[in-house]
């Protein structure tokens, strides 16, 4: 972005840093299970999905939500906030009054829950259609198989985007940076591009004359997303992290 | 440098020669036996009690051969076919139905070689199929039942119908009238042409075989697919000439004796198209008819309509051979079989002779004559009439089953099973060991219908390799790595590997599609690193949108065949047809409209300012401009209109909203004389402003660079000639694709915009040379698929290779049979060159040292300060070598993709789909490396990259 306001000097951004997940035992355990749970989850709901997608990856969303919003609860510092087991310092005008600090469960719902269910409304409602769109782009049916490829496009946004709301907020600039793959490489940046990546791989079985009931549309699809997603994952969490994207 | 040329030059001279070697390897010219076959001595004559050269009296005297093309199985067989006639005569018992299995290639020409002939013809006659005039395709010195029925005492042939037939017999009917299959859109007049000769003929006693080809049908498939409202109509048509044919048969004496064949030559696919081997192609119907069949089918279950075999599609009854009509006609006709049949006599009509010793001779006739073949491939094995003594033949003959450690090789296999027959034949007279022995030769002389010189297969493949080799020196720098330059290589690598898989040859747009979107994509990501833009005008965002619609223009490849796509949708469509046609205008117009400033700029040259037009909008909306549009109108003119008239009668449908008086008036037109015109047209234009451009190069100062205006000009001549050369459906495309130029090429955003938004809203793509090569890479492949070609011969469009020809010229033919079906790659290899050139784009010409230095343009000041450096940046290209480079990255990649499906064929000969996958695709492979590289990428490339210069 090269817009400049006049007489306001830009402000120089910090330069952006891998995100770390929270520091406490549950985290460290729990982001190692999660691609675990995620991928036992859809290898159970594997034969319904070949049978019949539509009602099978609907009600596969559900489970998919729990899962992705304990994840972030659980393991990632939520957007603005770094992790909150470093208490903030107290800043009191003279002579104010101490706020009653409030109750751990509260702050866990105000600093967790919260944010995790509004990324989870804005990467169903915002994400989503955008994913579909750029699926559509690529090449998914025009025509037909409406409600297969928004289906799609939800689970790649459930998936991959969640995770990335949830700790970078709403933010133009960051999005940018994330769509132009200038940010450094951590578990949830990793998970992002596996899963988009892995989407886009999924597309190479449709064409083989196997006659698989698997082949049609948009189960591959699906399935490069969920693998990529926890290789992605894995190896944005450790090989990766802290990597940065060159093109040149 | 020098160095660089010559390594390139020999790596371009190996690819033909690498093409040639591996043909001729993988091709082989077939020996074939020449004569009629005789009677010959069948031996164990005093044991079977035949007198010497006896033959078992023949059932019939007279054939009526009636060909359908394209009538696949069920359009007879099914419930709610047309042909209620011939299912009411299978019940009946009257008719033996059969699905008659025909190989690929499933297309006229070869079916028609192994129905007469009984053999399996050589994929070369494909390529002889495309190349009409050949006589060495013809069976005029081949033995086929017509030959035998020819050689009868009063033999007497006619034929009506395709003139395939004429072409294949010169000489050989005493009356004939031909139809050629020209437009397929014609519907009926092909087959009234054959139709009004019929009853005369049923009256006729002199002939004795009345051979009908009728067209209709496979036009309707080709035009609208099996489910095309015409076809059931068209097949009551069929069912009603086969019904005054049978009538006359039993009510005539003198056609008492008469065997009636219908048979389709092939089948085809959902889309309507036939040529490979899906099920659909591959299972026409044939149908044997006359009274007399009464004998031979009181035993069998006669029922009709019936569902085809669990399983499968398309296979009604018995899956017989198509070959085997070729004995079975010999047999019932009472002739030898042909000397090259390796079709099986069809046990059914054995029931016609009652003693089983007539039955016996008849197979022991066919056994022999293949045996002959047999004996020809495999010269070194035993195939003689004395039975072998047991020691032998525990050597040679031991199962498999007993002793898995020997594995017996094909012919070891035949001439057991021929030993067998002897060994029978020398003690008593059963059917089986016969069959035994007829079924395993058919088979397996069928596989090995083509013995592979494999040494030629290596040294071609390796030679491709040296050339790949060669071009490497020659490549770029390869360090630092670069992101386009990786992509070249990964996509060129997996293109390779994909080569291997059969479903991939078939299905290769998916590939290009799948790898062009993604490269799009990385498009706009390597921009958006440098500067974020508004995403929806991003250039290379558009370009993906509009290569999303271009990938479904035309349904193309085996899988998804018929599917809908744009060009089949009603948009196009009757009265709608008018969309179509206004998209062609604005193609038209938009050529029309870009030769008219070349024009108005070679005015200006002779009028003698040259000097002053440097750039080229200045020649806008001057008197010049004016004069140069009155002057190109009527090229663009003619051009429109030769379209119009050609698709009035080639594609009917899809002029249904234009107003009938206008279609009137241009089909009266001579559409040959109006294309010479057009290509006249183009051929001159293209030397007006060559010699223009070179006066204006006089007039230059000295160390003035041109604008490579001149190589515009002969891109836009191109895209004229291209269009020319497209169907109408498709013409809407090259706008596309001109669209998509103009947003790969620098001239995006045009300047206006540039100064308005002061360039926050819009990026220009600035690619590298590599990228550039990739993109045109990309996009010539994708538009090869786009514009409905695919790796199936079927495929490859014919219509409009004769443009401005009124006889048959080959070498005129094959040019514009490629240019056709070539178009979009043509179309973007000339494209990528101008890309790279950056010929004829905007150049803003800023003058640097005299920008402002002052705070608050300084931004503005980096901006234009970076045009700048990139616009020299490209016409300092056009003087290095990077024409060089982008040669050597488009050899490498024609060579090592030769050298992927020539290994794929090498590796995977004895693959059941080498035939009918991997052999066209190294058919296309070789039109892509022959044809399309040197054609299109090194004379066009390099005489647009050289224009360019001046």
């Amino acid at each position: 972005m090269s817009t400049t306001v006049i007489g306001a000097p830009a402000v120089p951004r910090a330069p952006a840093s891998p995100i770390n997940i929270l520091n406490n035992g549950t985290a460290k355990l729990y982001t190692h299970l999660h691609p675990i749970l995620v991928l036992s989850l859809y290898a159970y709901r594997w034969p319904s999905i070949v049978a019949d997608p539509v009602p099978a990856l609907t009600s596969a969303l559900v489970p998919l939500s729990i899962l992705q919003i304990a994840y972030v609860a659980i393991c990632l510092p939520p957007t603005g906030g770094t992790a909150s087991t470093v208490p903030q310092a107290d800043k009191r005008k003279p002579g104010e009054k101490k706020k009653a600090a409030p109750s751990k469960v509260e702050s866990g719902i105000n600093g967790t829950i919260i944010p995790a269910f509004l990324s989870l409304l804005l990467s169903s409602l915002a994400a989503a259609p955008l994913l579909t769109a750029t699926l559509v782009l690529f090449g998914a049916p025009m025509t037909t198989h409406h409600t297969h490829t928004v289906l799609c496009g939800a689970h790649i946004a459930l998936l991959s985007f969640l995770p990335l709301v949830y700790v970078h907020g709403v933010d133009g600039t960051t999005w940018r940076e994330v769509v132009a793959l200038l940010l450094p490489i951590d578990e949830v940046y990793g998970g992002m591009i596996g899963s988009v990546f892995g989407a886009w791989c999924g597309a190479v079985p449709i064409p083989l004359d196997w006659d698989r009931e698997w082949q049609k549309w948009p189960i591959t699809i699906v399935t490069g997303a969920y693998v990529g997603y926890a290789v992605g994952k894995l190896l944005g969490g450790t090989l990766l992290k802290g990597k940065k994207i060159m093109f040149e | 440098m020098a160095a660089r040329a010559i390594l390139l030059t020999l790596a371009n001279l190996l690819i033909p020669i690498a093409i040639l070697v591996f043909a001729t390897g993988f091709f082989p010219y077939k020996p074939f036996m020449p004569g009629l076959a005789r009677y010959e001595d069948l031996g164990w004559e005093d044991r079977m009690g035949w007198n010497n050269g006896s033959v078992a009296s023949a059932p019939f005297d007279r054939l009526v051969f009636m060909v359908v093309d394209a009538l696949r199985s069920d359009f007879v067989y099914a419930e709610g076919s047309g042909m209620s006639f011939v299912q009411s005569l299978i019940r009946e018992g009257t008719a033996l139905p059969f699905t008659a299995h025909a190989t690929s290639p499933t297309i006229t020409m070869p079916r028609v070689k192994a129905i007469t002939t009984g053999s399996i013809p050589s994929f070369l006659d494909v390529i002889l199929n495309f190349a009409e005039s050949d006589t060495s395709s013809t069976l005029a010195t081949q033995d086929t039942w017509l030959a035998q029925l020819k050689a009868k005492e009063n033999g007497k042939l006619v034929m009506y119908g395709d003139d395939t037939w004429l072409k294949l017999f010169p000489d050989f009917f005493e009356r004939a009238d031909g139809t050629s299959s020209f437009f397929v859109s014609d519907f009926t007049e092909v087959d009234n042409n054959v139709t009004r000769h019929v009853p005369g003929e049923l009256l006729n006693t002199d002939w004795n075989a009345l051979i009908m080809h009728y067209l209709g049908l496979d036009h309707i498939g080709h035009k609208a697919g099996p489910k095309s409202p015409n076809m059931l109509p068209k097949q009551k048509e069929m069912d009603d000439i086969v019904r005054d044919i049978y009538t006359a048969i039993e009510n005539e004496d003198h056609l008492a004796n008469t065997l009636f064949v219908l048979c389709g030559d092939h089948g085809m696919n959902e889309g309507g198209n036939h040529g490979g081997s899906a099920p659909g192609e591959t299972s026409p119907a044939l149908v044997f008819m006359s009274p007399k069949l009464s004998k031979v089918t009181q035993f069998s279950e006669k029922k009709s309509p019936v569902l085809p075999k669990e399983g499968s599609e398309f296979e009604f009854y018995r899956m017989v051979e198509q070959s085997d009509v070729a004995p079975t006609l010999a047999g019932l006709l009472g002739m030898p079989v042909p000397r090259n049949n390796l079709g099986v006599f069809i046990e059914e009509f054995l029931g016609f002779w009652d003693d089983s010793r007539d039955r016996v001779q008849l197979l022991l006739r066919n056994a022999k004559q293949m045996k002959r073949i047999v004996e020809a491939t495999y010269p070194s094995l035993d195939f003689g009439t004395a039975v072998w003594d047991g020691e032998v033949q525990e050597k040679e003959c031991i199962s498999p089953i007993d002793n898995a450690d020997t594995i017996q090789s094909d012919g070891q296999n035949l001439a057991c099973k021929w030993q067998g027959l002897v060994q029978v034949m020398s003690t008593l007279a059963t059917i089986s060991p016969d069959l035994r022995f007829l079924k395993s030769a058919q088979e397996t002389m069928s596989s090995t219908a083509s013995n592979y010189n494999v040494s030629l297969l290596i040294l071609g493949t390796t030679l491709a390799t040296l050339s790949a080799l060669l071009t490497l020196p020659t490549l770029p720098r390869l360090r630092p790595l670069t992101a386009p330059g990786i992509s070249y290589s990964l996509i060129l690598a997996l293109y390779t590997v994909l080569m291997f898989a059969s479903s991939y040859v078939e299905e290769e747009h998916n590939f290009w599609y799948w790898a062009t979107s993604a490269w799009l994509f990385y498009l706009f990501l390597a921009a958006s690193r440098k500067e974020w833009t508004n995403v929806l005008l991003h250039p290379a965002i558009i370009v993906l949108v509009l290569h999303r619609v271009i990938r479904r223009w035309n349904q193309t490849g085996q899988k998804f065949a018929g599917a809908d796509d744009i060009v089949h949708s009603p948009l196009f469509y009757g009265t709608n047809s008018i969309i179509l046609w206004t998209l062609v205008g604005a193609t038209y117009m938009d050529i029309t409209n870009r030769l008219s400033r070349h024009v108005a700029r070679s005015i200006a040259t002779f009028e003698g300012v040259s000097g002053v037009a440097v750039g080229g909008p200045d020649a806008d909306f001057d008197a010049n401009r004016f004069m140069a549009t009155v002057a190109v109108m009527p090229l663009g003119a003619t051009a429109f209109v030769f379209k119009l008239g050609f698709t009035t009668l080639d594609a009917p449908e899809l002029v249904g909203g234009i107003n009938a008086g206008i279609l009137n008036w241009v089909a009266g037109l001579g559409l040959v004389g109006v294309a010479r015109m057009v290509f006249g047209g183009i051929g001159l234009s293209a030397f007006w402003i060559a010699v223009a451009e070179w006066k204006r190069r006089g007039g230059r100062k000295r160390g003035v660079k041109g604008n490579g205006d001149l190589a515009v000009a002969l891109f836009d001549l191109l895209s004229l000639f291209l269009v020319t050369q497209t169907k109408a459906q498709n013409i809407p495309l090259f706008l596309l694709f001109r669209i998509q130029f103009f947003l790969l090429s620098k001239s995006y955003p045009p300047p206006p915009i540039i100064i308005i938004t002061l360039t926050n809203q819009t990026a220009t793509l600035n690619l590298s040379p590599t990228s550039i090569t990739t993109t045109t890479l990309l996009l010539s492949q994708t538009t090869f698929f786009a514009l409905g070609t695919n790796n199936a011969i079927s495929s490859i469009s014919l219509s409009n290779s004769y443009n401005g020809i009124s006889d048959y010229n080959i070498v005129a033919v094959g040019l514009l049979l490629f240019l056709s079906n070539w178009a979009g790659p043509m179309y973007w290899s000339t494209a990528g060159v101008l890309l790279l050139g950056g010929h004829g784009q905007t150049q803003r010409h800023i003058a640097v040292q005299e920008l402002e230095d002052r705070d608050w343009v300084k931004e503005e000041r980096a901006h234009l300060e970076r045009l700048a450096r990139q616009e020299k940046e490209v016409v300092e290209r056009r003087e290095d070598g990077a024409w060089g480079s982008h040669l050597a990255l488009l050899t490498l990649w024609t060579a090592a993709s030769l050298v992927a499906v020539m290994l794929a064929c090498m590796v995977l000969r004895m693959h059941l789909f080498v035939w009918t996958v991997f052999s066209p695709k190294f058919l296309f492979a070789a039109a892509w490396g022959v044809c399309f590289h040197f054609l299109g990428e090194v004379a066009v490339g390099g005489l647009v990259w050289g224009a360019g210069r001046w």
